[in-house]
């Protein structure tokens, strides 16, 4: 695992490590406080990360500029804010967990088992994914996505107009995320439960769902009867 | 009276002076002719007056002189009903109708040895046999021992005997009314002016309706106190005065209302040009007329340059400026001066129920305003980022260092006692907010674990300042600093006076979190400091906050 803190509090940052390693214990391969802004976005750019720990409010500046750009990454983000009021909002933007200040040690871990065991969020509020293009970062709201299709560690996000973005999530993560409104229908797709029209069954046991829009996406074998089970 | 009521009536008076009653007359009056001379058959019907003057200027040494007028009888008084006869004229006379006497005046012609005797408006029965229609002669025998040059018969009227008395009470019991609410009105907003002297509006309203109320009462208290001819020139003179103060008054009310460029000269112009019309020697009521009309035109460029600026409350006192001028053509002068003065005064009345609004609502806003600036205060230390952030340190101190643990949440007794003291003060001493500085840099020693240092230099204890301004400014510098090598920001605060103002230097030793950028949008902290200034010293402060090469640095300058 690799973490970082990004948290200008001292005394919390240094709680927050002791209760990381504490919890990871050897699985944890490198642990970074870091308490400005500036310096976290370029050390997420520079290295390899699992989960960042996110404070919204550092040194009086607004943590969502920072916000759209960690959710963008590949890494789950865990925000650990004194405001509630922001809960929403960072959902919105599609974080794996909120953890209030002040918080506990069961709290903290409870954020990172949805991150270690690939537990479904019960976040039904995502509105927002966030996408890197060309040095930018683009919001695409999530009604407009129809399926996501797995590209290795990245992702292909399938857009109601036609149009096809990456996302350097991978499918497990957003899985994660988007629990609530997608459904994992094979190995390399997420599927859009209200977008799907009907299930075809085609020559050789191949099961295709049909999307309003006529695509036909497969079905999983072993996804098949569960799928079957959930729809009908 | 509130001034709802009062307005009701100003206007119900007002159309009783524009409708007042205009029957035809019984009778129809015929030249007057005059001869200086006393002979008793002057008084008789039948005498030929050919040879008499239609005038006389002058009756010099009180001599006695003769006027003879013809007069028609159009209509014969029913029954029992007397006619009656009323006569304005100067000097003491007697009265004779078709050659019998009927009535008496004074002492024709003894002036000079006997006291004045008298009145200048003399009511008469006539005879009932002696009203037959058809040609009358009203011949009067009379001496101007005072007035010489003043012969001739100013006004004369024939009606039944009871109304002439009658409707001349009940004329002057309505205006008398009238007058009494401008007594109101003018000792309520003599009070409101007392109450806060700034308000010279008020005060002129005020003044304008004392002088109003003094004017109704010489012109009309005519009708119940007898006033000797030879003291008559008292009243025109106090009319006249009244006139002169009132026609200044009302354009000097607007004028404060909406304000024009050169107001001082202009009002002095105007004041020339009233005090030159007043002091000419004109007859009464040119002189009176001339003030009215010139008050009404100067008025009149005032509010309509107020309209023309768009300012409140123009439009309808423009609409009662110009309603006065139709009124002053339908009625009598006597009546027209003052049913015009009342809606002009109605105007004036109208725009200061709109400032006094607009007081209100601004003392409404101030009260708002300090009531957030309190809730500001009381925030501070309730606000999600300070709270939650100070207890989890706190749960971590307790947890891992319990001793500190306590010391932490001593100073945060501490700082929130300091807060409650505070609280709903608009000034506090700067001992105390300084203090509060260094309880809370305490509490974010253990928060932040940085070595957090407090300087003074020049501090007068005496000072007061507003509550929580230097403590925004602290939370502000730590908020945005990151801590030197060694770990440590230091905080100096420095106080300088002189004659003219007051000054506060609040600096922050540190690194800065990020290069500065310059448009950087006003935080909630900043305001709650101006409008803390604001509050205690209106607009005699000045504040400034810039980055510089060790840090920050704010000054805050009160001037004395």
């Amino acid at each position: 695992m690799n973490i970082l803190i990004v948290e200008d509090e001292s005394r919390i940052a240094k709680r927050i490590e002791r209760m990381t390693r504490d919890i990871f214990g050897n699985a944890l391969k490198s642990l970074k406080h870091i308490n400005t802004l500036q310096e976290a976005l370029r050390y997420i750019e520079n290295n390899a990360l699992d989960i960042v720990l996110l404070d919204l409010n550092l040194n009086g500046d607004n943590g969502f500029d920072m916000l759209t750009t960690v959710v963008s990454e590949s890494f789950h983000t865990i925000v650990i804010s004194a405001n509630k009021n922001q809960a929403i909002t960072a959902f919105e933007y599609g974080v794996l967990d909120f953890v209030p200040k002040p918080f506990n040690r069961d709290r903290l871990q409870q954020a990172f088992n949805r991150a270690i065991k690939k537990e479904k969020t019960e976040n039904n509020k995502i509105k927002l994914l966030a996408i890197k293009k060309r040095g930018r970062i683009l919001l695409i709201p999530i009604e407009d996505v129809l399926y996501i299709k797995g590209a290795g560690v990245y992702t292909e996000l399938f857009l109601a107009n036609g149009k096809k973005e990456l996302h350097d999530k991978s499918l497990e993560k957003l899985e994660q995320l988007l629990s609530h409104t997608f459904d994992r229908i094979h190995k390399s797709y997420l599927v859009k439960i209200s977008e799907v029209k009907g299930i075809i069954i085609k020559p050789g046991s191949k099961y295709m769902a049909e999307l309003k829009n006529a695509t036909l996406i497969p079905i999983g074998r072993t996804k098949y009867k569960d799928i079957k089970a959930k729809w009908l | 009276m509130n001034l709802r009521s009062l307005l009701y009536l100003l206007l119900v008076c007002t159309m009783l002076l524009v409708s007042s009653c205009s029957q035809r007359p019984v009778y129809k009056k015929y030249q007057t002719v005059f001869q200086v001379g006393d002979q008793q058959e002057w008084a008789g019907k039948d005498w030929n007056d050919m040879d008499w003057e239609k005038r006389i200027i002058l009756v010099p040494d009180g001599q006695v002189f003769w006027s003879r007028t013809k007069i028609e009888i159009l209509k014969a008084p029913e029954s029992l009903h007397l006619y009656g006869l009323q006569l304005h004229v100067y000097g003491e006379y007697e009265v004779f109708w078709d050659g019998v006497l009927i009535g008496k005046n004074g002492n024709p012609g003894q002036e000079g040895v006997l006291p004045p005797e008298g009145k200048m408006w003399a009511t008469f029965s006539i005879p009932i046999h002696l009203t037959a229609e058809g040609e009358h002669l009203l011949s009067i025998r009379s001496s101007l021992y005072y007035f010489p040059d003043h012969a001739g018969i100013d006004e004369l009227k024939i009606d039944y005997y009871d109304d002439i008395l009658t409707d001349r009470l009940i004329e002057s019991s309505y205006m008398h009314l009238f007058a009494g609410a401008f007594l109101i009105a003018s000792f309520y907003f003599l009070f409101l002016f007392l109450s806060n002297k700034k308000e010279y509006a008020t005060l002129i309203f005020s003044v304008s309706c004392f002088l109003f109320f003094v004017l109704i009462l010489a012109e009309f208290s005519k009708a119940y106190m007898p006033i000797h001819y030879s003291m008559h020139i008292i009243r025109l003179r106090i009319i006249g005065i009244l006139m002169l103060g009132i026609s200044f008054l009302i354009p000097l009310y607007f004028s404060k209302q909406f304000p024009f460029p050169k107001r001082k000269l202009l009002l002095t112009i105007y004041a020339g040009v009233l005090l030159y019309i007043f002091l000419s020697k004109h007859v009464f009521e040119l002189t009176a007329n001339n003030m009215a009309f010139s008050m009404w035109l100067f008025s009149f460029g005032i509010v309509v340059f107020g309209v023309y600026k768009k300012l409140k409350g123009a439009r309808l006192v423009l609409l009662t400026v110009l309603l006065s001028v139709p009124i002053g053509f339908v009625t009598p002068f006597n009546k027209s001066l003052f049913a015009g003065f009342s809606l002009i005064l109605l105007g004036m009345f109208y725009l200061l129920s709109l400032r006094i609004k607009e007081q209100r609502l601004a003392y409404e806003n101030s009260l708002v305003q300090s009531s957030r600036l309190r809730l500001e205060l009381l925030k501070k230390n309730i606000q999600p980022h300070f709270l939650m952030n100070t207890l989890t340190s706190l749960i971590d101190w307790v947890e891992e260092s319990p001793k500190k643990g306590v010391l932490f949440i001593e100073a945060l007794a501490k700082e929130f006692d300091l807060f409650n003291q505070i609280e709903n003060q608009t000034l506090i001493p700067i001992a105390q907010e300084i203090v509060l500085c260094r309880t809370h840099l305490e509490i974010m020693e253990y928060r932040k674990e940085i070595n957090y240092s407090w300087e003074e230099e020049g501090i007068d204890l005496e000072q007061e300042i507003p509550p929580g301004i230097l403590h925004t400014l602290l939370e502000n510098g730590i908020t945005h600093s990151l801590p030197l090598e060694d770990n440590s920001i230091k905080f100096k605060l420095i106080f300088e006076s002189n004659n003219d103002y007051k000054c506060y230097t609040f600096l922050t030793f540190a690194r800065a979190v990020r290069e500065v950028t310059s448009n950087r949008e006003e935080g909630t902290g900043l305001k709650y400091i101006k409008a803390r200034l604001t509050e205690s010293y209106h607009s005699q402060w000045e504040f400034t906050s810039e980055p510089t090469n060790h840090g920050w640095k704010n000054t805050v300058k009160i001037y004395t």
